[in-house]
């Protein structure tokens, strides 16, 4: 049990890789901060997690034998953020370890001049500029004890382009620059940030993501043909599963790599080698 | 929101408690809210305890209560609280409100926690793990209710104790109430004084401390059975709490750093604290604190067990010439000893040995006699010290290379008649010199060898140079030999394929060993000539043409070995001693001998207890880990470590070595006085046990770590320091391959000038790169003042380091007038330290080469401070000594 003692925060839990991570860090023995947006956004064109699916995965970490505190948040509002925070070092003590999930992968699925500018300023608003929300409410405190770790959840697209996802390529590219500033920032605290850019993650049943279906929407394709085309890009031909992502989060979490930080860890099979 | 500042209690709540009722309990009495989990899992799952383990240890800035509602309808409720906000009382108090329902309100803290004390280093006796960051807790369960005002005293004395050898009368510990207090207890006191005695706050940083109980002294207490945390981290690293037990009495309950602790030292630890704590309340007021004893009797029994180590059943007591003799017959035309021009069997040796002890008969020796020998290192000599003990006398060896007033001053003090030697310049008042010729010559008048004597009896009188005044005789009886060499034989395969060099003076005991352990297992003596045994390559080319296996050397002697190309020896077992070995050295050795290839075996050893007491093997991973010890007690040996009065001190703990058992000497040579004071009676067994001088400590496997002599503890500047210390952490340099550490002063006259020097090999080495490393180590008073690299330590004739011979230290002066800056930090600096090292100063001389130490640097510090700038610690004068790097620092900064 490598995150025995150890309070984790995860944005984005409800459903997908949220939850994948929240029940290996579970697994682990970590204790679990589960929070998510609840409730659908203006402008983002298909619905986000759900209060049940929050609630689920905290049932699902219990049976792990983990103590769980979930919580609505809204990573676009500081107060929101601040309160979830808040809550969570009243129940727990402190947060030891930050998994900075939420993100949404549309509206996307036009080439730049047809971005609307609220468009352009949601997806930032979400996937980067909200995990810059989090860490500065969590760095004083984890500068303060001298440990803490800020996992970003990137993308590949935070690595190369994706024709028609300007946006979503901007803000993760952003937020794999926010890992390595942040990394910076804080190393002399011992406060570690990384990041992991998982490749193209099958939409798993269980975990109920919906990634890989919303972009073949967002790109007017076949689910199943976007799958293929997706499977073939990757040299290991195969689509990455969640509870890859979620080893790699773990890792980075746990003390086993207590000297690694300003890190990028693709999980993509390799898209990004070639 | 730390854990050290935090306790916690959790209780079990029947399951017809809702969740309502605490809830409401909880509002009643504070601002506080009761987080329900429900856990998912049955309360016996080990989920389940995690969670409630969790939940105990999790801090909390002011209170956390939580209630787990476990799936089968059992609850815990955890209340975690600082103790600045609910102290013991109080947060009993919470949980029986939330409990039982009884009212509130809850007490106010009666005294809040202060800031826990700096911590004082891991102590040498904790067996801490370096860098471990985790802690434990142990617990035992007291006989009877110790008075808690006990605990800080009886706390003080057992530290007290395990401080060991030369501690001093005064110890600080601490209570997270009061803070560090100093606790006296001048020698002779009486417990009365020491129970009573008011402690006084001090600014010392402490090893170990109290969580005091509740305001009025009396333990935490709660009606029903609980979990209860007194700290969630150990404020202090060694932390103590007297605790309730549900049945009724009390426990004495500990948390740890493992940076400083071993669970089985923190177990032990308890033990000797509990031992102590109910001797307080048994003793008579007047007894002497220095009566208190830390072991009971069955633990008495067990550490001396401890250093007597199973092993085979000892022979019966037997002379040496009877053993031989046993070999000879068995194997009378092998080879016995050679020096290289001739080569004598076991047969030739027995004549030509018999013939010599004739000529000494004939010359008047009788039995009980002493016979001196000055001979070269030659077979001439082996045959010459067997025919003294066949003639029925104990020989004195000296070393041809003596010098004169040293012969005269042995042959006078042993009483000799009679000298075996060829030195043509023998010294005239020291007895009559005869040649070996001549005793065979004498053989022809006749002279019946004697009968048997008896095991007892003396077979040799070496005489050794003590710390002070002059050299004294330390008697062997026979019997002692054979059992040194009964005592190895099986244990190191030791036998008639073995070839033994003898390459020490028959002056120095180690060379008993060689002669000895080589002729009474049937091996082939290989005599080194003084010569080759100076020069490492012709040694080695010695070692491989005679295709040695047994190899006997000091430390200092083989480091100087390793230089040449040993690859391709034959040796199997390398035996070290005479002196400290710092293993590390060895990896050099191991690179080339794998240790299945051959085996290496340290042995610590005193003449007094014939050559050797303990031997360790050491494996290359004891030699990374820079193993320190010397390995259990050989068969029929029996160590032990003391206190000044003689009393066993527990494992781990410091404290003088003494040794009983097959070993013990007869004596000092017509030295009564001083026999009576180093060899007493053995209190735990027959015989006598000598005292040796030497600091040790016997760790909880049996095994000793030899720590130096108690006089190489030197005081510097107020420091206790210990030379080995130094010594070795200058050898965890891989360029280092030797060091040597040596205390002088500038006046003699004067304390204050006294200064550590230090030698370092190879030449090649650069002094400052040295230091630096050791300066990440060490602390700034053990730091040497100098350091000074050398082609090569100067030995003794005996192979040990001559500290006399040590060329005067090296002080740099900068090389080249340089370049002096103008500008801000470092042009003050510049100007300071030129005035006070007396020298014109450099951006990048190092302050220490010029000559700087800590005194200096105080200076310094005190002339920064005068013109109001910031004084440099001295901490960084050691890890960035020079003017550039310091000046960088301070911008910085």
């Amino acid at each position: 049990m490598r995150l025995t003692g150890k309070t984790v925060l995860i944005t984005g839990a409800a459903r997908g890789l949220g939850r994948a991570t929240a029940l290996a860090c579970a697994d682990e023995g970590a204790d679990l901060a589960l929070l998510d947006v609840c409730g659908d956004l203006d402008g983002v064109p298909y619905p986000l997690g759900t209060r049940g699916q929050l609630e689920h995965t905290a049932t699902l970490c219990r049976k792990a034998g983990a103590a769980v505190l979930t919580a609505p948040c809204d990573v676009r509002d500081l107060a929101s953020v601040e309160s979830a925070v808040a809550l969570t070092e009243d129940r727990f003590g402190r947060v030891d370890a930050v998994v900075n999930n939420a993100g949404i992968a549309a509206p996307s699925g036009k080439p730049v001049h047809d971005i609307g500018e609220d468009e352009w300023a949601l997806m930032i608003d979400v996937d980067l500029t909200g995990a810059w929300r989090v860490i500065r409410t969590v760095a004083r405190a984890m500068s303060a004890r001298r440990a803490g770790s800020i996992v970003n959840v990137s993308s590949t697209a935070g690595l190369v382009g994706y024709r028609h996802f300007a946006g979503y390529v901007a803000a993760k590219h952003g937020l794999i620059g926010l890992t390595k500033a942040a990394a910076l920032d804080y190393a002399p605290t011992k406060v570690r940030v990384n990041a992991v850019c998982p490749g193209s993650v099958r939409d798993d049943a269980t975990a109920e993501g919906r990634m890989l279906a919303e972009i073949a929407r967002a790109l007017e394709v076949q689910v199943g043909e976007h799958e293929q085309t997706f499977t073939e890009a990757q040299p290991m031909n195969a689509l990455i599963e969640p509870g890859d992502v979620a080893a790699a989060v773990v890792y980075l979490v746990s003390d086993d790599s207590r000297q690694v930080t300003g890190s990028v860890l693709t999980v993509d099979g390799g898209f990004t080698a070639r | 929101m730390v854990g050290e500042q935090c306790h916690a209690v959790r209780v079990r709540l029947s399951g017809s408690v809702a969740t309502a009722e605490p809830a409401a309990r909880l509002a009643a009495v504070g601002p506080w809210r009761l987080w329900v989990e429900e856990t998912a899992v049955g309360s016996d799952e080990p989920a389940a305890h995690r969670l409630r383990a969790a939940e105990l240890n999790r801090p909390t800035a002011s209170v956390r209560c939580v209630l787990l509602r476990h799936r089968d309808g059992v609850a815990d409720l955890v209340v975690v609280a600082d103790r600045a906000v609910l102290d013991p009382d109080g947060l009993a108090r919470l949980v029986e409100v939330l409990a039982t329902g009884a009212e509130g309100p809850l007490p106010a803290p009666s005294a809040r926690p202060v800031a826990p004390p700096s911590a004082a280093p891991a102590p040498d006796w904790g067996g801490g793990t370096r860098g471990d960051t985790s802690w434990g807790t142990h617990a035992l369960d007291l006989p009877s209710g110790p008075a808690s005002t006990d605990i800080l005293a009886a706390l003080a004395l057992t530290l007290h104790r395990y401080a060991g050898h030369g501690a001093t009368g005064d110890v600080a510990v601490a209570t997270d109430r009061r803070g560090a207090l100093r606790i006296e207890f001048p020698a002779g006191s009486p417990v009365s004084a020491l129970r009573s005695a008011e402690p006084a706050p001090t600014d010392s940083p402490v090893v170990a401390g109290v969580v005091e109980p509740t305001a009025d002294g009396a333990p935490f207490h709660l009606g029903v059975p609980a979990d209860h945390l007194p700290c969630l981290a150990p404020p202090f690293p060694l932390t103590l709490a007297l605790l309730p037990r549900p049945t009724g009495g009390t426990r004495l309950w500990a948390a740890y750093r493992r940076s400083h602790f071993s669970a089985g030292i923190v177990e032990a630890f308890l033990r000797h604290l509990a031992h102590v704590l109910g001797q307080f309340a048994d003793a008579v007021p007047d007894t002497p604190v220095d009566d208190i004893e830390l072991l009971d009797a069955a633990e008495r029994e067990r550490v001396v067990l401890l250093g007597r180590p199973a092993g085979p059943p000892p022979g019966a007591p037997e002379r040496i010439t009877d053993a031989l003799a046993r070999v000879t017959a068995a194997t009378p035309d092998a080879p016995a000893v050679g020096d290289g021009t001739s080569v004598l069997t076991y047969r030739e040796l027995d004549e030509q040995a018999a013939r010599t002890a004739r000529g000494l008969v004939a010359r008047g020796v009788a039995p009980g006699d002493r016979v001196g020998i000055c001979l070269e290192r030659t077979t001439e000599l082996v045959v010459a010290m067997l025919a003294v003990l066949k003639a029925g006398a104990a020989y004195v060896p000296t070393d041809p290379a003596y010098p004169a007033d040293r012969l005269a001053h042995t042959a006078r003090d042993a009483g000799l008649d009679v000298v075996i030697t060829r030195l043509a310049e023998y010294p005239a008042d020291a007895g009559t010199p005869v040649t070996p010729d001549e005793l065979i010559a004498a053989a022809e008048q006749g002279g019946e060898l004697p009968g048997d004597g008896g095991p007892d009896d003396p077979a040799y009188v070496i005489y050794t140079s003590g710390s002070t005044g002059r050299p004294k005789g330390v008697v062997v009886p026979h019997r002692n030999v054979v059992a040194l060499i009964d005592a190895t034989r099986e244990e190191y395969g030791l036998g008639p394929d073995d070839v033994w060099s003898l390459f020490h003076s028959g002056a120095f005991d180690f060379s008993v060993w060689e002669m000895w352990g080589c002729l009474l297992t049937g091996g082939r003596l290989v005599v080194v000539p003084y010569l080759v045994s100076r020069e490492p390559d012709e040694f080695r080319d010695l070692l491989l043409r005679e295709r040695v296996t047994v190899l006997s050397q000091t430390p200092s002697a083989f480091s100087q070995f390793l230089e040449t190309d040993h690859a391709p020896l034959a040796v199997r077992l390398v035996v070290f001693g005479g002196e400290p070995l710092d293993a590390r050295m060895l990896l050099r050795w191991f690179d080339r001998h794998p240790e299945d290839e051959c085996r290496v075996v340290n042995m610590f050893g005193i003449t007094e207890t014939t050559v050797h007491v303990t031997a360790q093997t050491l494996t290359r991973e004891l030699a990374l880990a820079g193993s320190k010890s010397v390995g259990p007690a050989l068969p029929g040996w029996r160590l032990y470590v003391t206190d000044v009065r003689g009393r066993l001190v527990p494992p781990g703990v410091t404290g003088e070595i003494r040794v009983g058992g097959a070993g013990v000497a007869l004596g000092y040579l017509g030295q009564p006085d001083l026999t009576a004071a180093r060899f007493t009676p053995d209190p735990h067994a027959e015989g006598r046990r000598y005292h040796s001088g030497d600091l040790g400590r016997l760790r909880p496997d049996g095994t000793l770590e030899h720590l130096g002599r108690i006089d190489s503890q030197v005081k510097i500047r107020g420091f206790r320091i210990e030379l080995d210390e130094i010594r070795s952490v200058l050898l965890e340099d891989p360029e280092v391959h030797a060091a040597a550490v040596v205390v002088r002063r500038d006046d003699p006259a004067d304390p204050a000038t006294a200064h550590l020097d230090a030698y370092v090999v190879p030449a090649g080495l650069d002094p400052a790169g040295v230091r630096k490393r050791a300066a990440t180590v060490l602390p700034a008073y053990m730091l040497p003042a100098t350091l000074t690299a050398l082609d090569a330590l100067p030995l003794t004739t005996n192979g040990k380091l001559d500290a006399e011979r040590l060329p005067e230290p090296a002080r740099t002066a900068p090389a080249t007038p340089a370049p002096v800056g103008t500008e801000g930090t470092a042009a003050v600096l510049q100007e300071i330290w030129s005035d006070v090292l007396g020298t014109r100063v450099g951006l990048d001389d190092d302050f220490f080469e010029l000559g700087g130490n800590s005194l200096l640097a105080v200076r310094i510090s005190a002339v920064l401070r005068s013109r109001g700038l910031p004084a440099v610690p001295l901490r960084d004068l050691f890890r960035t000594p020079t003017i550039r790097a310091l000046a960088g620092t301070g911008q910085d900064a």
